[in-house]
C-alpha cells in the first residue's frame, strides 16, 4: 500500500495539473482525492507539488543485442529507460543477426524476459538482413506478436520490394515504421548538407533526400491499403508532407519526432563532434522550429528517441569514421522539460500523450492514466530540482549523448511499474 | 600565444598570420645562401603520415624539416585504401609511444588531423584532410600573393573549378579574406555548393566573374576522382566553359593578371599548355614559397605540454571575420 500525497496530476487530456494524494493499493488506484486519510500499513510519499504521470513508452530504440553487446545490452538498455522514466520500449532490429525471422525474435523476446524489469516489445526486418531484397519471415513473426515492420538504419531502398512486403503483411495487421533516406542522395555521412557540410568539408545529406522517401512510401502504404509510420523526421518540408498526407485522410500514416532533432541543429557539430552525429542528421534552425510546430498540431504521432548507444572508443574517431547515432533514454524526459515545458513552449498534457499514451496505442497497447482502478504505471518528477548526466548517473552501457555532464532542469524521482517501484531518488 | 598544432585557417589570429608570414620571408632569405640550413630542429623529429599519395606536400614538408635540422622519418602507410579512424588511433598510439615532436599528417577524412592532436602531445601539422583545409597551402598562396601586393587589402582573386571538394578554396580563401582580399568562386553549378559562405562572391558564368575584374585566377585541380556522381559530362567540355582556354589566357595576359595553382595540373583540362609559359604564372614561386612557409610553421609551433586546444566553433567565427591590417 502506497500513498502518494500533494502531487500534481498531469493527463494527456489537459494542460491543467490538479492536485491530489493517489492510493496505490498492489499496484492499483485505489483512490484519488484532497488530504486522503492515511490507512494503517501504508507507506507515505509526500510528493509536495512534484507532477505525478503516466510512464513514458518509447517507440523507437536500438538495444544492440544479439551482436552489439559492448554497446547496450536488453539490461543495461531498459535500465536507462528506467532510469529516464520509461517503462516499455520497442527494440530496432538491426542488430547481428538481425531481427528477420521468428527464431531471431523469440531468442530476444526470451531473453528480455529475464532480463528487464520492464516490458521490451520487438520489431522486425521487412526484408532479409535488412538488405531490401528477399522478404523477412513476416508471418512468423507476427506469430510471436511482432506488429512494427521495419529496416531502420536504412530505407528499403527498392519501392516494388517495399510495395510487396505491406500488401503482405497488412493482410496480418502489421505497420510499417520507415527510416526515409534516398541512399544515392544521402552517403554515408549523416551531416546535413548546407553552411555546415561546406565549413566542415564533409559531403552533405540534403533534406529532399528524407522528403522524398517519406512521400514515397506514404504513397505506397496507400497504394497497398496500409498502415506506414515515419520516423524519427528531420525535415521542415518532410513534416509538411506527412500535414499534407494526413489532411487528405486516404491513407493511415503515422509519424514521430525525435528530442534531438527538435533541440538541436548541425551548427552544434561545431569542430567535429561526434555526439552530434546521428542519421537522419540535425538540419537548420527553421526545420527545429517547424518540428515543434508540426509535434504541438498533432502532425507527429510520438515523440521516439531513436536511442542508438555506440562505444567511447567508436565515438571518439574522427567524425566520418564515427558510427550513426546518440543515446536518448537517460536523458529525454528530462531534457524535454528543460527545452519545452520549463519554457512554457508546450505543456505536460503534449508530453503524456506524445510520449507515453501514443506510442502505446501504435503498439496496441493499453494506456496507463492515473485514475481510480487502474494499474499504476507511473513517474514522479520534480519540476525544482536539476539532473547532471554524468557518466555514473547513465544506466546505459553508453554514454554518447550531447548532454554529457551536462545539468538540465527538471528530475526523475520515483518510477512505479504495478506493484514494484524501479527507481526511487 | 604558443599553438601546438596546425589544424586549420579558421582558427588562426590576425597576430598568428602576420607572424607566420614575416618569418616565412626570413626563411626565403637563407635560400640565397650556400648553406640553407640553420639548427633550429636540431635533435628533434618529424614524422610524415601520408594516407593519401601526394608527391609535392610530401617532399615540400620534408625539404622544410631537413633545411631546419630535424630529423624525417616516413610513416608508411597504404594509400590503395582509405585507412578509416579506429586504425589510426592505433597508429597514433605507436607514435606516442615514439615520443615524435611533429607529426605531419594528411588524409582523405576531414576532422581526423583535428583527433589525431588530441591524442598526441606531438605537433600535430595538418598536410590536407578530405575537403575541410589545408593550412600550410593557404600559408603559400598568402605569401605568394603577398609578394607581388605587399598590401593586399582589396585586391581580388577569383578560384576557378571544384569548390565542392577541394580544401585548397576552403583554407585559402578563408586566409585571403582574413588578409582583406576579396574572394569569388567559379565552377560548375554542381561544383560550386550555393551554401558558401556569404562574404564569398558565387559566379557560374566566366565572362561574368571576368568582368568583376580580378586581380589573380587560381585554378584547381578537376579532381575526377574525388567524384563519386559525375558532376560535369566531360573534361572537353569543362576546359571550354571553365578552363583557360588560349584565347581566354590571352585576354588575361591583355590585362595583366597573375595565375595561381595549387598543382598537380591536368593540361588541357583548368588550363591550356601555354599557361606553364605565361609571364605571370605564379605556380613554380608557389611550390618555392611552400618550403618557406612550412619551415615557420614548424619552427613556430611548439610540441608537448597543455596548449589550448582548438578554439570552439563560435571563436572561430569572430576569428575569420577580423581583418589583417598588413
Amino acid at each position: 500500500m502506497l500513498l502518494l500525497q500533494n502531487a500534481r496530476i498531469a493527463s494527456e487530456n489537459s494542460p491543467v495539473l490538479v492536485e491530489g494524494d493517489v492510493l496505490i493499493v498492489e499496484g492499483i488506484i485505489q483512490d484519488i482525492g484532497s488530504s486522503l486519510a492515511i490507512p494503517e500499513g501504508a507507506r507515505v510519499i509526500d510528493a509536495h507539488g512534484r507532477v505525478l504521470m503516466p510512464a513514458m513508452f518509447d517507440a523507437h530504440v536500438h538495444f544492440r543485442a544479439p551482436g552489439f553487446e559492448n554497446k547496450e545490452t536488453i539490461t543495461t538498455g531498459s535500465e536507462a529507460a528506467i532510469n529516464g522514466g520509461i517503462t516499455g520500449v520497442v527494440m530496432m532490429p538491426n542488430t547481428r543477426p538481425a531481427l528477420d525471422s521468428a527464431t531471431a525474435i523469440a531468442t530476444v523476446l526470451e531473453n528480455a524476459k529475464d532480463r528487464s524489469r520492464i516490458p521490451v516489445y520487438t520489431s522486425g526486418c521487412v526484408t532479409k538482413n535488412r538488405e531490401g531484397k528477399e522478404l523477412a519471415e513476416i508471418e512468423g513473426m507476427r506469430g510471436l506478436g511482432v506488429k512494427m515492420l521495419t529496416d531502420d538504419g536504412d530505407t528499403t531502398a527498392d519501392p516494388a520490394v517495399l510495395l510487396r512486403a505491406m500488401q503482405y503483411a497488412t493482410e496480418f495487421g502489421m505497420f510499417f515504421a520507415s527510416h526515409c533516406e534516398v541512399p544515392e542522395l544521402a552517403g554515408p555521412r549523416a551531416l546535413n548538407e548546407g553552411v555546415m557540410s561546406y565549413r566542415l568539408g564533409i559531403k552533405g545529406s540534403p533534406a529532399c533526400a528524407e522528403e522524398i522517401i517519406i512521400d514515397r512510401d506514404i504513397r505506397l502504404a496507400r497504394a497497398a491499403g496500409a498502415h506506414v509510420h515515419i520516423q524519427h523526421v528531420s525535415s521542415k518540408l518532410g513534416m509538411e508532407t506527412i500535414r499534407w498526407w494526413k489532411s487528405r485522410g486516404d491513407v493511415k500514416v503515422t509519424a514521430e519526432v525525435a528530442p534531438h532533432h527538435l533541440m538541436f541543429t548541425d551548427e552544434h557539430i561545431g569542430d567535429y563532434d561526434t555526439n552530434y552525429k546521428m542519421n537522419p542528421p540535425l538540419r537548420t534552425q527553421a526545420d527545429c522550429d517547424a518540428l515543434l510546430e508540426g509535434l504541438k498540431e498533432g502532425v507527429f504521432d510520438l515523440i521516439a528517441t531513436d536511442h542508438a548507444p555506440h562505444t567511447p572508443f567508436e565515438k571518439a574517431q574522427d567524425f566520418i569514421s564515427a558510427p550513426n547515432g546518440i543515446t536518448g533514454l537517460d536523458t529525454a524526459l528530462v531534457s524535454l522539460y528543460h527545452h519545452f515545458v520549463e519554457p512554457g513552449k508546450f505543456g505536460w498534457d503534449l508530453v503524456v500523450k506524445r510520449y507515453s499514451a501514443e506510442p502505446r496505442r501504435l503498439m496496441g497497447l493499453p494506456v496507463p492514466a492515473i485514475e481510480v482502478g487502474q494499474q499504476i504505471n507511473c513517474v514522479l518528477f520534480d519540476t525544482e530540482a536539476e539532473t547532471t548526466f554524468t557518466k555514473e548517473f547513465m544506466k546505459s552501457k553508453s554514454q554518447n549523448t550531447p548532454f554529457i555532464d551536462k545539468t538540465l532542469k527538471g528530475r526523475v524521482d520515483l518510477v512505479i511499474l504495478g506493484t514494484e517501484i524501479l527507481l526511487e531518488r | 600565444m604558443a599553438r601546438k598544432d596546425l589544424l586549420d585557417i579558421a582558427s588562426l589570429h590576425r597576430e598568428e598570420i602576420e607572424f607566420l608570414l614575416d618569418q616565412s620571408t626570413s626563411f626565403k632569405k637563407l635560400f640565397t645562401r650556400s648553406v640553407k640550413k640553420i639548427p633550429a630542429l636540431e635533435g628533434k623529429s618529424v614524422l610524415m603520415l601520408f594516407y593519401e599519395a601526394s608527391t609535392r606536400t610530401h617532399s615540400s614538408f620534408e625539404v622544410a624539416a631537413k633545411r631546419l635540422s630535424a630529423e624525417v622519418t616516413n610513416f608508411n602507410v597504404d594509400h590503395s585504401s582509405i585507412t578509416k579512424g579506429e586504425s589510426v588511433r592505433e597508429t597514433i598510439e605507436t607514435l606516442q609511444a615514439m615520443r615524435t615532436d611533429y607529426i605531419v599528417v594528411r588524409h582523405s577524412h576531414s576532422g581526423l588531423p583535428g583527433m589525431i592532436a588530441r591524442q598526441t602531445t606531438a605537433s600535430v601539422i595538418n598536410a590536407g584532410d578530405g575537403a575541410h583545409e589545408h593550412p600550410t597551402q593557404a600559408l603559400l598562396d598568402a605569401f605568394t600573393i603577398k609578394e607581388k601586393f605587399p598590401d593586399p587589402r582589396g585586391k581580388k582573386v577569383l578560384i576557378i573549378g571544384d569548390i565542392l571538394h577541394s580544401r585548397v578554396a576552403r583554407s585559402t580563401s578563408t586566409l585571403l579574406q582574413k588578409l582583406g582580399v576579396e574572394v569569388a568562386y567559379l565552377g560548375p553549378g554542381s561544383l560550386v555548393p550555393k551554401y558558401i559562405p556569404e562574404s564569398i562572391r558565387r559566379f557560374t558564368d566566366y565572362e561574368a566573374a571576368m568582368a568583376w575584374a580580378p586581380d589573380v585566377v587560381y585554378l584547381l585541380r578537376v579532381q575526377m576522382e574525388r567524384q563519386d556522381v559525375q558532376f560535369f559530362p566531360n573534361v572537353r567540355e569543362y576546359h571550354r566553359v571553365y578552363g583557360i582556354t588560349n584565347a581566354r589566357l590571352a585576354e588575361i595576359s591583355d590585362k595583366g593578371l597573375y595565375i595561381m595553382h595549387p598543382g598537380p595540373v591536368n593540361r588541357g583540362v583548368e588550363l591550356c599548355d601555354a599557361v606553364m609559359d605565361y609571364e605571370r604564372s605564379l605556380i613554380t614561386n608557389q611550390v618555392e614559397n611552400g618550403i618557406s612557409v612550412r619551415m615557420a610553421v614548424l619552427d613556430w609551433l611548439t610540441p608537448g605540454g597543455d596548449f589550448p586546444r582548438q578554439e570552439p566553433y563560435a571563436a572561430q567565427q569572430q576569428a575569420s571575420s577580423s581583418v589583417v591590417t598588413p
